[in-house]
């Protein structure tokens, strides 16, 4: 057992109160006085020029405030990486897919707004458009962007080693093809925001966000408006998985029309709306050729991947270059060759989603690891334990795995499952398999070139004693970074979680990249600590020449004062204490002097203490192009296994159980960790069995709803044994490091090799729908 | 998504309903617990102007037996079929098909004339309604009718009700002793799906058990209506009932059917389900028949 008084427990968490009555205040939940309502005008046409937008009937209509389009808002180009800047706020010249922005209505109710909207008219000369990547690339294709030719919105050229050279050396080299498909990030809470413009000009815009300190820079950005008169605020977020974590046009519109009216503007999006702001993850086609020694020896890998990217860039750039270098671990693997292109398409945009760019090609990869290790007559596991990497090995496109508890974790879900009774064993039909992952701790760089901090954090004592206050910009979006930040500060401070509140989400408290690519527990949590511990080093000094016992020591647990060299007479600061509450029925029993006592005293003698914190990595990675990407200061990794029962004859999959272990370092909330466990586990399933958001012939998602896109439900999910694996990360707070996204890698190819197992199909294309499975089956004239 | 506006009606007797529906004849739909017509109007497949809600109709919740009958009030909701013993006892397959349909939620709101007045093919009660021979009991403004349930169904979202006519009750003979069935219905996922495929079978054996008498199997989502497989029914009656009969019926059952391909699922698919489906729910009627003897 650790001797932590706070970390590593199952304390319930702060926002549990709150969310359990229904009182957790979202953003549909917020309203402001004279509070007006937008609504968006979207493309209806994949691929079209304007000619013309006439406005003149919504404007007239009875309770429109306003109408903007690109003329108001100006064509200042934005997106998530800078060197790829393809949006604007509202389309001038051209529209690029089904739901393009146009025109933006602002009324005094949503009625009314989307009424206008309907009373736009706009002229369009429709293009041809491209609906798959084929269709992009092909010869004289139409082109989406005319500064990006050939409709490649990125590409990556990468080799370390010598693939070619490698290959040639191999025993055993398998080449296979695997696509996934495109994803909704399909979060309860459909993104929206109210824009506030105060009488000096000041924006605050109250956003459901993962990152406020991204919306405020693109808002400053495309408004021009100085950084420091815009405050981005997040209330309760219900869930974002990487689509909430770059600016939306919802938010740059409805600050667009408060600034035009004078008034708070509310735009939400509707779920129709959230399909086609998309923004999640790519569809991806890779093409794989892997080559081992006769004895499982990872040699080489050679990868080739597509991703049809939609419209614009946003998250795009990091997606195909994350498609490649996640393959650089877990395993020994001396040569990796990737080329990877990223298509625009006449559809809605593709960005980040839990496991960022990895996802696919995990699958990809782990199924073709299973292939070669059964044809090497060698067990998956054992195949993959010889090519493990240990804590301290760095891959050869320049990871550090700083801490790895992968091999831990192969033997918890080994043992767990009962593999070996089960492996090879089980009645056609059932299956079980098994697979690998691994995942950044937090992107190393920041999405634009900074050397900003990636966070900061300020810990303020209550004046009176006893309460502390964490501030941060950090976002609490349902994942518990609130409560992870909480029990950090208790911890490092020495006092129970109940002494302290967390205040975050809120670019007035500092600067925080936001919950993305799982980094805030290791670099917030970072920073809190460092700011926890600077409080702490005042009080004790403040103490110290009070008492007149050095600092050194004293220390803080559980609220009490610590004298490490026996009993110090403290009477005199009890006596003042309770003489300056007079009155008060709550003076401090305790036989030792309490945290809230010492805190007080500190205050009198030094005025308000606070304690500032930061973090950002150190420089990480290679020097070749693209090096960033993949770096972090520490990789979470995971083992899972699913065992999957297969009806033969309608080809539907049960996931019967699973077993999951995955290294998070330390567990800082222990039933958090397990959370994060289950959801990415939840999310791999339906991308596996179910998930796919699919178009007609003309670019319209035809399942923009949430009874059409099919989630697993809680039916659905199968019993979970979840195992803590901590491996104490050197580079993390406490040892802690990430388990957001890491925890869904292996889900999928996991399934994957248990349908082989219960099938004897390699099927390589997702969602393994019934109909799909059924397809295989009768292919391969399996009958019962 | 906004409701378009509507007039909102709540009449307290099946006469006054009538008499709404006939008042604002072609611009009125009846509103039960609009699980079905509320998400329509949301994305503005339809927009009625006047909605007549039979929730305050106390007579549209009776559930109950009586003499050999089984009456079932338009407006019991899913979750009490699910739940109710008499319907366990007397007609298992609409219990099924209850259990099966939607979510607790959805279930709690949604009645069983709603889900027959939505004719959808997919629908989760109407086949086994179908397979039981059950009749529509029907209200107008010029009096009752009744009619066999297979009739009401014209296509995808259309009823051969008239404009001014309510389902008031669904009549259903209980079954007699050496009969069962079965009802399946398979999703992508376990729960609150649209159906690729949904089958009832029904069967009755002569008093030796050894042949059977008589034989409705109902495909859903694989035709404009709910059908019926009059083939396979054709080939089962008189036949001694077993593994081999029940596949070929299953097959004949492939042939009754004209689904389409659409997102959720191709035809071919489709039609290889009601094979699969339909051998399974004979299996499940067959059962359920040798323990009601
Ligand atoms: C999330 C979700 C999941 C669902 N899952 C399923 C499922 O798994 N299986 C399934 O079958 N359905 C499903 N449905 C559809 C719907 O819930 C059912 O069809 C339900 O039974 C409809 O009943 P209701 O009382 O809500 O009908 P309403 O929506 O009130 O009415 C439906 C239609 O019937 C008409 N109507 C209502 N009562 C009468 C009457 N007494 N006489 C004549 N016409 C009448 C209405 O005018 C309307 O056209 C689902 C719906 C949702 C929203």
């Amino acid at each position: 057992m650790s001797d932590h008084r706070v970390i590593n427990s199952r304390l319930p968490r702060l926002d549990a109160p709150v969310k359990a009555t229904g009182r957790a205040v979202f953003i549909d939940d917020m309203s402001f006085p004279n509070m007006l309502h937008a609504a968006m005008l979207q493309s209806p046409l994949p691929h079209a020029r304007i000619l013309k937008i006439d406005t003149s009937r919504a404007e007239r209509l009875p309770g429109v405030k306003a109408v903007i389009t690109s003329k108001d808002a100006g064509l200042v180009r934005y997106g998530v990486s800078p060197a790829r800047y393809d949006e604007t706020v509202f389309c001038h010249d051209r529209v690029r897919y089904v739901g393009d922005e146009i025109a933006a209505v602002a009324a005094v109710d949503k009625e009314t707004a989307e009424e206008a909207v309907g009373l736009i008219k706009v002229d369009f000369e429709e293009l041809p458009a491209v609906l798959t990547i084929e269709e992009a690339m092909a010869e004289g294709a139409p082109q989406l962007h005319a500064e990006y030719p050939r409709n490649l919105s990125a590409e990556v050229h990468q080799e370390f080693g010598n693939v070619a050279e490698a290959l040639k050396t191999c025993d055993l080299t398998k080449t296979t093809t695997f696509k996934n498909k495109r994803q909704d990030g399909a979060f309860l809470e459909p993104p929206g925001c109210i824009a506030v413009f105060d009488l000096d000009g000041r924006l605050t815009l109250h956003s459901s966000t993962q990152s406020p300190h991204y919306v405020q820079r693109t808002l400053a950005m495309v408004l021009g408006l100085p950084v420091g008169k815009v405050r981005v605020v997040k209330p309760y977020v219900g869930g974002g998985f990487g689509i909430k974590a770059a600016v939306n046009t919802g938010e740059l519109t409805a600050c667009l029309l408060a600034r035009k009216t004078g008034k708070p503007v509310k735009f939400i999006y509707s779920r129709e709306q959230v399909f086609m702001l998309c923004r999640a993850r790519h569809q991806f086609v890779h093409r794989m050729t892997t080559g081992v020694k006769k004895d499982g020896t990872l040699l080489a890998l050679q990868h080739e991947c597509y991703l049809d990217g939609g419209a614009y860039s946003s998250f795009g750039i990091a997606t195909v270059y994350y498609a490649g270098s996640l393959l650089g671990g877990p395993y020994k693997l001396p040569n990796m060759k990737y080329d990877g292109w990223r298509v625009y398409t006449n559809k809605p945009t593709c960005g980040a989603q839990r496991g960022h760019g990895g996802v696919a090609a995990r699958a990809a990869w782990e199924q073709q690891l299973d292939t070669i290790a059964e044809e090497l007559g060698i067990d998956p596991i054992e195949l993959r334990l010889k090519n493990m990497m240990q804590a301290g090995d760095v891959t050869c496109n320049d990871l550090n795995m700083s801490s790895l508890g992968m091999k831990e974790c192969i033997e918890a879900v080994r043992n767990a499952s009962g593999w070996a009774s089960k492996k090879g064993k089980l009645p056609r039909g059932k299956g079980i398999g098994m697979a690998c992952g691994f995942f950044v701790s937090g992107a190393g760089y920041p999405i634009y070139r900074s050397d900003t901090y990636h966070c900061t954090a300020t810990v303020k004592l209550a004046e009176d004693g006893g309460a502390v206050q964490v501030y941060s910009a950090s976002a609490e979006i349902g994942q518990g970074s609130d409560t992870a930040f909480g029990m950090i500060a208790a911890e490092a401070l020495g006092v129970p979680l109940d002494c302290v509140r967390v205040i975050s989400g809120d670019t007035d408290f500092g600067v925080d990249l936001g919950a993305y690519s799982s980094r805030q527990t290791l670099m917030t949590g970072h920073a809190v600590k460092e700011a926890a511990e600077e409080v702490k080093r005042q009080v004790l000094e403040a103490l110290a020449d009070e008492l007149k016992v050095p600092a050194a020591d004293m220390d803080i647990k559980e609220g009490r004062i610590v004298f490490k060299n026996g009993l110090v007479d403290y009477s005199g600061i009890r006596s003042r204490y309770i003489k300056e509450h007079r009155g008060w029925s709550d003076s401090p029993q305790e036989d030792a002097l309490t945290f809230r006592e010492a805190s007080r005293i500190a205050y009198l003698a030094k005025g308000t203490i606070v304690g500032t914190g930061k973090y950002k990595p150190p420089a990480l990675g290679g020097t070749f192009k693209g090096a960033a990407v993949g770096t972090s200061p520490a990789y979470g990794c995971s083992a899972q296994v699913a065992e999957v029962e297969v009806d033969l004859e309608t080809g539907k999959i049960v996931i019967e159980k699973m077993t999951d272990a995955h290294d998070c370092g330390r567990a800082i909330n222990r039933t958090s960790v397990e959370g994060q466990m289950e959801g990415s586990l939840a999310m791999g399933m339906g991308e596996a069995l179910f998930e796919e958001v699919k178009f007609d012939d003309r670019g319209r998602v035809i399942n923009c709803d949430l009874a059409e896109y099919k989630l697993v439900t809680a039916l659905d999910m199968p019993p979970v044994e979840t195992i803590i694996v901590e491996s104490d990360e050197p580079n993390g707070p406490f040892g802690a490091k990430e388990v957001g996204e890491g925890a869904i890698m292996p889900t999928i190819p996991a399934i994957l090799n248990a349908v082989y197992d219960a099938t004897g199909l390699r099927i390589h294309e997702l969602p393994l729908t019934s109909e799909r499975v059924h397809a295989a089956l009768k292919a391969r004239g399996i009958k019962q | 998504m906004i409701l378009p506006k509507f007039e909102f009606h709540e009449p307290t007797s099946v006469a006054e309903a009538c008499d709404l529906l006939a008042r604002h004849r072609g611009k009125a739909r009846p509103l039960a617990g609009g699980t079905d017509l509320l998400v329509n109007m949301k994305k503005k497949v339809m927009s009625p102007g006047h909605l007549v809600w039979l929730g305050r109709i106390p007579e549209l919740s009776r559930l109950e037996r009586s003499n050999g009958t089984l009456w079932v009030g338009a407006g019991v909701t899913v979750s009490d079929i699910a739940a109710s013993e008499a319907v366990a006892k007397a007609v298992s397959a609409l219990g099924q098909g209850a259990r099966a349909l939607g979510t607790p939620l959805i279930r709690n709101l949604a009645t069983i004339g709603g889900n027959i007045g939505s004719a959808r093919p997919a629908a989760d009660l109407p086949l086994s309604l179908m397979v039981y021979g059950a009749e529509l009991v029907l209200a107008g403004t010029s009096g009752e009718r009744r009619m066999p349930i297979a009739e009401f169904f014209k296509g995808p979202g259309l009823t051969t009700a008239r404009e001014d006519e309510l389902i008031t009750a669904i009549a259903v003979e209980v079954p007699r002793g050496y009969s069962g069935a079965g009802y399946l219905n398979l999703g992508i996922r376990k729960s609150q799906d649209c159906n690729i495929v949904n089958v009832a079978s029904f069967l009755e054996l002569d008093e030796k058990a050894e042949r059977i008498r008589t034989a409705r199997i109902a495909l859903g989502s694989v035709g404009p209506t709910p059908l019926r497989s009059l083939k396979a029914e054709k080939l089962l009656v008189g036949a001694k009932p077993d593994e081999r009969l029940f596949e070929q019926a299953a097959q004949a059952a492939t042939h009754d059917c004209t689904p389409i391909l659409d997102f959720r699922g191709s035809a071919e698919y489709r039609r290889a389900m009601v094979d699969v489906l339909t051998r399974r729910t004979l299996a499940m009627a067959m059962a359920e028949a040798r323990s009601r003897t």
